[in-house]
């Protein structure tokens, strides 16, 4: 038995499993909101921290293409009217942000980038996945569920992208 | 995240204009032929006139999984 590996898991699959349950629309607001503000704050520890500049340069997109898909949903959250309401999963996100900002504190140079980029891949697979299996099947607005549906392609292409610097570590 | 469509063919002189739907900012740059949008935000275009014959590979600078070609006649 691989506790390691059994660890890891443990660590990525709560916010999914309580995604699992049917979140309302200002939910899902808040999730979409948390989401994003999560990344945004990995990508500019990232960039303060990293001498790789492969890795420099995909927080930067991180930042700046988080921040642009966060000031459409508060945009598209005022023009409805919906307030983003507070739920476990945005806890449970909050909560594995947390662990991972401080464990790459911990971490320099070559463990820090490889450490920063793995979590990328793996974060952005789970967004991916709740954004098929809980975020656009459960929004009931229209145009909350065409936001998020919008916002897929961006998920799909950091995840890509992670990738390639993920690979590109392994080099080294 | 794609250019739509990914190749394009137009006659020399012709205008061309890129507009971003996406919600993110994107770029239309080919550093050796000299174009370069500047990031432009959503629902932002971008127009070039086609002057010199041949074939331009181009990317956007914030996304360079992102490819497209610009074939000038």
């Amino acid at each position: 038995m691989n506790c390691k590996h059994l660890l890891a898991l443990a660590l990525v699959a709560p916010a999914l499993a309580l995604a699992q349950g049917k979140p309302s629309d200002p939910q899902i607001a808040h999730i979409v909101v948390t989401a994003n503000q999560i990344d945004i704050d990995a990508g500019k520890l990232a960039r303060s921290h990293t001498k790789n500049k492969e890795v420099r340069g995909f927080a930067q997109q991180m930042i700046t293409d988080h921040t642009a898909v966060n000031k459409q949903a508060a945009a598209l959250a005022k023009k409805l009217g919906v307030k983003p309401e507070d739920n476990d999963t945005s806890k449970a996100l909050k909560k594995d942000a947390q662990a991972n900002v401080a464990n790459l504190k911990k971490l320099k140079d070559g463990q820090f980038d490889k450490a920063y980029i793995d979590h990328e891949v793996t974060y952005h697979e789970q967004v991916l996945d709740a954004i098929d299996k809980v975020l656009v099947p459960g929004a009931q607005n229209a145009e909350l569920k065409g936001l998020i549906e919008k916002v897929r392609p961006a998920i799909a292409t950091h995840l890509e992208h992670a990738k390639h610097v993920q690979a590109d570590l392994g080099k080294k | 995240m794609k250019f739509v469509p990914e190749r394009v063919e137009v006659a020399a002189g012709d205008r061309i204009t890129w507009t971003n739907r996406d919600i993110v900012p994107h770029t239309v740059t080919a550093a050796a032929a000299g174009m370069e949008s500047g990031e432009l935000a959503q629902g932002r275009s971008w127009t070039t006139v086609a002057r010199k014959k041949g074939e331009v590979d181009y990317i956007c600078r914030l996304h360079p999984v992102m490819h497209g070609t610009l074939i000038v006649r």
